[in-house]
């Protein structure tokens, strides 16, 4: 099975090298998945459906720590490997579905620099995947005996219909005029208007000849154009990947978040009845930003029913074909299975090269749920990256052993770095070397509120 | 008119050229040439170098008009001149929006030439100009400690990026902030600064107060305070002009007064309308502010003053301005003040006092005694803003006239006396110190909504840590922060997610999005005060009263039966105690100082020179009934059965000994500076007393925890009791300060 695969050595650093860092890895997430093959199977059909031309909504739900934005990661990948083209963000206060202040645009922005394609999995894709279409268009006007032109403005009439899509597809077409006068400043216009660049219609105007640009208020409208345009281009179709969405829940005001969530049903609608053509939509939040009736998606009463999860599905009774899918959290045996994974990717593959026995990693975690009790199933990812900070401690120092340094590992509570008075300042636990002596005010006297519940 | 002006002026010795101006960068000495100033001000001379070299925080303390501004902007300037950042660089934080729009206009003519952009932002800026520093962030921003909290709430992600390269903080007005809300809110924001930007920020602070430059450089840097650099000017100060006028009312006749719910002031009616007079002939024809010290007084004077102008057939130019009027009319008030076109004489309680903008006055008028030091220095701050104009200040003290049945409180003409000896304090440049002890768990719940507003949700371990371990509030432990957690969960103000953190709940996000969450303070409320069978009026209740305790109001004695405090409503009965000293504090806490003044006032001889023909007469009687009640070898008399007691402390300790006089089982009246003892002989009193100094004196929190209508700062409501009754032990009780009391009153007492 997996153990018996060889790792590239490639795969392997990156891999080490994100969880080092408390990030899910880029590639090679196949090396440390663990569990969840019905919800991979269910979002495969999925992908499947978009890439037929169809369209998908997930939302992916699960407690913090239960593996959402690896989740995701994995999703991304195998949507690469079926030729859909991707992309994600993270929401956050400043990049949101819906605003006035320049976040919506910003969260475009995001989305079309992280837009990968298999060939690029890394981002970045959007210039490719222009060049392409214009080539297959360059083409096929040979064949045709047409102008370019023409082949461009009959392809681009399935934009035309939808919103703003009229200017969208004069920018392509201002691409390819920069393309046939190797007019670089045109083209790159051009990639700048579809990557939502442009601040205002001004400029947009002077440049491009366009009366509007992609802001605010238009950003879904712009998705879905382009997940037509990427078919266009040869593409199954686009996915696309929004990732903490409790940023939504933390706004400020009911009114904001109600102009979001109602992007959400907006996107809801348009898949469940076709209106989006190759477009998916995968998005992760936590339990609260779903469920809470006062400030979550159930707050917003046409979000609610459609979202209401089967009520046959009853403990113990799975249903994944629904809008909503459950991730539970990591149990300890998924977590031992899941170190032993890491331990087999820095081995290389290697048996002979394991750093720990497998009763060196039921140590170390009987030491972590004692320094910070069953906290740590729900924070894997501190768990996991001084796991990883210890076996390279053991693989540059052979001549120490894993049971002298587990004594050293100092596993903290999550700090928000913009909190932490200036004197303190690296202070926060990054150095797992360091000694309990060494670190100001850990333990004892903070406990009280590290484990803070309100009544 | 008396002027008082301190005499001094540049050092004559210092005749050559001047070391700070080499300093300066060539660009601001050619703008000083241009200037054509003759010198540098002694304190701009002493502040270059500080402000250029080393890395201390400077507070620079001269009088209005001294140079301070460009004692610490010429430096700053040098600084900034020729190394532009695309940041702010310098943020200057003022507590007026005027004020700020005049050192706007200052601080563009000497940065036109320097080419480093200057920006205002406050209330009344446009949004676009809010916009635009936010685009392109550059050179200083002048704002108001409410805008910055906006800024916060609004705009908290780009905080750190907005002051990357920020080098100097300067806080005008520095004197205004130690002790109020909004003061702790400053040094919260300050704080906050500092933890954005992951280091440590000059502060420049600029104080019109000479007096306690320890407490703050305290305030300005609380944990390295003794590394704060005083540059304290040696110029001349701002001319004073000062008058107190005395007023005698006829001698009282009981069978006027309450019950004929006509007249619900202590004010003896003669008195005022001959107030009145003054103020209607003095003042017409300028902007002045009237401080009278309750709605009562304001709206009566007000009304008075328009019907002298009607019955005089001159247009009217008095207004009334208090915390109950609308605010509509409130805001036509300002903006007539404001606009300097048309004379107009504002009569207010505190409520102009602080915060608000009213542009400059000609004079201050304050009826009856200021309720302290450091308030009358505000009031009379807000006259003589402009270079060159004196400050002016009217006071006006009406006292009863004595017949057989005066109390001895009566006779000693203690509002006159303790008029004076704030005066004289104010004169000597002292004022109150805050109440440092204080909790502010007011301000801690504005915080912590503003500091979850800004970064979305924060954990209850990182948040104590911010504000509490270190920070503004580090008298706020950890289990007392978790009950405050608890509380405004409760309140709906906070939820937590599932990693534990706190975010806003739907009444926090209300609360944290209504444009009044970024002010820390209130304006005190007025209380109704209900008897049995009559409305009595109302009046401003600033601490906290526990059923039982005994007030005066409209002449008499009340003693209240129970505390509705959501209705801010007081039920008191008749106390049946006679009548009581006209003058019993105005609700304002009298500090320990000016009692020791007034006692040296009453000990000396001199009549000042800023008293009138009646003020020296009544400041004359005052002294010989402090002679003839032997006040100079006693602080215990014997009245007719009871034992009065003059502590000469300031009133949490009078409090605190009243408190302690009814935990002994007394029956114990405070009346402001003094405490009666019903039917107990001094001999008595002191014996019950001494059980204290045997067994100890109870904890304070155990002797406020009697206390009601504890909610009275802006965010109290929130808040559990247990905080504060702390809040309420640490501002207004003082154990130690009775302690050497009792030490005093007993050792004298075994002697004799």
């Amino acid at each position: 099975m997996k153990d018996a695969q060889t790792i590239r050595p490639r795969e392997r650093d990156a891999v080490l090298q994100s969880l080092r860092a408390g990030v899910v890895p880029r590639q090679g997430q196949h090396l440390i998945q663990v569990g969840r093959a019905a919800e991979v199977k269910a979002l495969l059909a999925e992908i499947e459906r978009i890439a037929d031309g169809g369209s998908g909504f997930r939302l992916v739900i699960g407690e913090y720590g239960a593996g959402k934005t690896f989740f995701l990661y994995l999703v991304r990948s195998i949507a690469l490997e079926k030729k859909l083209v991707t992309m994600h963000a993270d929401l956050g206060p400043d990049r949101r579905l819906h605003a006035s202040g320049g976040q919506a645009r910003s969260l475009f922005t995001e989305l079309t620099r992280n837009l990968a394609t298999r060939a690029k999995p890394d981002g970045g894709a959007l210039p490719s995947i222009i060049e392409r279409f214009v080539t297959s268009a360059l083409q096929d006007a040979g064949t045709r005996g047409l102008s370019v032109a023409k082949v461009i403005q009959e392809r681009m009439v399935s934009l035309s219909e939808l919103v703003a899509g009229y200017d969208f597809a004069a920018v392509v077409h201002a691409y390819w005029k920069g393309h046939e006068d190797g007019n670089e400043t045109l083209k790159g216009d051009a990639v700048r208007w579809l990557r939502g660049e442009f601040t205002t219609k001004t400029d947009a105007r002077a440049a491009l000849g366009v009366r509007t640009i992609i802001d605010d208020a238009n950003v879904y409208d712009a998705l879905k154009l382009l997940a037509r345009f990427v078919r266009l281009a040869g593409y199954g179709g686009l996915l696309v990947c929004l990732d903490e969405l409790v940023n939504l829940y933390k706004l400020p005001s009911t009114q904001a978040r109600s102009a979001n969530y109602e992007q959400i049903l907006r996107m809801l609608n348009d898949c469940f009845q076709g209106a989006a053509v190759g477009l998916g939509l995968v998005l992760g939040g936590t339990p609260e930003f779903l469920l809470d009736p006062r400030k979550g998606l159930y707050s917003y009463e046409a979000l609610k029913s459609r979202l209401a999860e089967n009520s046959f599905a009853a403990p113990g009774l799975v249903d994944f074909t629904g809008p909503t899918i459950r991730l539970t959290s990591l149990t300890p045996e998924d977590l031992y299975v899941l170190l032993s994974r890491i331990r087999h990717v820095y081995a290389g593959g290697d048996k002979s090269r394991y750093l720990v026995s497998d009763e060196g990693i039921q140590a170390f975690m009987n030491h972590c749920s004692q320094r910070i009790g069953d906290a740590y199933f729900r924070t894997p990812r501190s768990t996991v990256k001084h796991y990883v900070d210890l076996l390279a401690v053991l693989e540059q120092n052979p001549h120490t052993t894993w049971q002298e340094q587990l004594g050293h590992v100092e596993i903290q509570q999550e700090r928000n770095p913009d909190l932490v008075p200036p004197e303190e300042e690296g202070a926060p636990g990054d150095d797992p070397t360091r000694g309990a002596g060494a670190t100001p005010k850990a333990g004892g006297d903070d406990d009280q509120l590290a484990k803070f519940r309100l009544g | 008119m008396i002027s008082s002006q301190s005499s001094g002026s540049a050092d004559p010795e210092d005749t050559g050229p001047s070391r700070a101006f080499g300093l300066l960068h060539e660009k601001v000495r050619r703008w000083i040439w241009d200037q054509r100033w003759q010198e540098l001000h002694d304190i701009q001379e002493q502040a270059i170098p500080l402000i250029l070299e080393g890395e201390r925080d400077v507070i620079l303390a001269a009088a209005t008009a001294g140079g301070k501004t460009e004692a610490a902007f010429l430096p700053i300037c040098t600084k900034l001149v020729d190394a532009p950042r695309p940041s702010i660089q310098a943020l200057y934080i003022g507590p007026l929006r005027a004020l700020i729009n005049d050192q706007f206009q200052r601080l563009e003519l000497l940065c036109r030439d320097l080419a480093i952009p200057v920006h205002r932002w406050h209330g009344d800026v446009p949004q676009g100009r809010k916009r635009a520093v936010l685009q392109q962030p550059e050179g200083i921003l002048l704002i108001t400690p409410e805008s910055l909290e906006a800024l916060y709430v609004l705009h908290g992600l780009r905080v750190p990026t907005l002051f990357r390269d920020l080098a100097y903080v300067v806080i005008d007005e520095l004197h205004a902030y130690p002790g109020s809300e909004r003061g702790r809110q400053l040094q919260s924001l300050l704080h906050r600064l500092e933890l954005a930007l992951h280091r440590r920020v000059r502060r420049v602070g600029l104080s019109a107060t000479l007096g306690d430059m320890a407490m703050s450089a305290s305030f300005l840097r609380p944990q390295e305070h003794a590394d704060v650099a005083v540059v304290v000017s040696r110029a001349a100060g701002q001319e004073i002009q000062l008058l107190l006028k005395g007023y005698r009312e006829g001698p009282l006749d009981p069978a006027l007064r309450p019950g004929d719910g006509d007249d619900t002031e202590g004010d003896e009616s003669l008195s005022r309308f001959a107030i009145a007079d003054h103020l209607f002939g003095t003042l017409r024809g300028e902007h002045n502010l009237v401080f009278a010290n309750s709605r009562t007084n304001v709206e009566w004077y007000a009304d008075r003053l328009r019907v002298r102008s009607e019955a005089a057939r001159v247009p009217n130019e008095f207004f009334p301005h208090h915390g109950s009027l609308a605010r509509e009319l409130r805001e036509h008030v300002e903006e007539r003040l404001k606009e300097q076109a048309t004379p107009t004489t504002v009569v207010s309680t505190s409520t102009l006092e602080m915060g608000i903008d009213i542009g400059a006055v000609k004079s201050i008028a304050q009826i009856g005694c200021p309720p302290s030091v450091a308030s009358l220095r505000q009031r009379l701050g807000r006259s003589g803003r402009r270079r060159g104009d004196p400050a002016i200040l009217r006071l006006y003290v009406a006292e009863r006239g004595i017949d057989p049945n005066t109390l001895p409180q009566d006779a000693l003409r203690i509002q006159l006396v303790q008029t004076v000896a704030m005066v004289q304090l104010l004169l000597a440049g002292w004022c109150e110190p805050p109440a440092r002890k204080a909790l502010h768990p007011s301000t801690l719940v504005q915080q912590l909504l503003s500091i979850i507003a800004q970064h979305g949700a924060v954990s209850a371990a990182d948040a104590w840590r911010a504000l509490c371990d270190g920070g503004p509030f580090a008298g706020v432990d950890q289990s007392m922060f978790a009950m405050i957690l608890q509380t405004l969960g409760k309140h709906d103000l906070l939820t937590q997610l599932g990693d534990g953190t706190l975010t806003l709940g739907l009444a926090g996000e209300r609360l944290v999005g209504h444009y009044t969450f970024y002010a820390a303070f209130q304006t005190p409320e007025e209380w109704s005060l209900v008897a049995p069978n009559a409305i009595l009026g109302t009046l401003p209740v600033l601490h906290p009263f526990s059923e039982g305790a005994y007030l005066i109001f409209a002449g008499r004695r009340w003693k209240v039966t129970s505390v509705e405090e959501e209705r801010r409503t007081l039920h008191v009965v008749p106390s049946g105690a006679g009548l009581p000293p006209s003058f019993a504090g105005m609700g304002a806490v009298i500090h320990e100082r000016v009692r020791e003044e007034m006692r040296r006032v009453y000990l000396a001889d001199d009549l000042p020179a800023f008293l009138d023909r009646e003020a020296r007469s009544l400041l004359a009687e005052g002294r010989e009934s402090f002679h003839r009640l032997r006040l100079d070898s006693s602080d215990v008399i014997d009245h007719g059965g009871d034992t009065i007691l003059f502590p000469w402390a300031g009133d949490t300790t009078v409090s605190t000994l009243t408190l302690l006089a009814k935990a002994a089982a007394l029956d114990a009246l405070e009346d402001g500076l003094s405490v009666t003892v019903r039917d107990a002989t001094p001999a008595r009193f002191l014996e019950r007393m001494r059980t204290f100094t045997r067994e100890g004196l109870p904890a304070p929190t155990e002797l406020a925890t009697g206390m009601a209508n504890l909610r009275r700062e802006k965010f109290d409501l929130y808040l559990p009791t247990e905080a504060l009754i702390a809040d309420c032990a640490a501002r207004y009780l003082d154990l130690d300060g009775a302690e050497r009391v009792l030490a005093r009153l007993l050792g004298s007492a075994s002697q004799r």
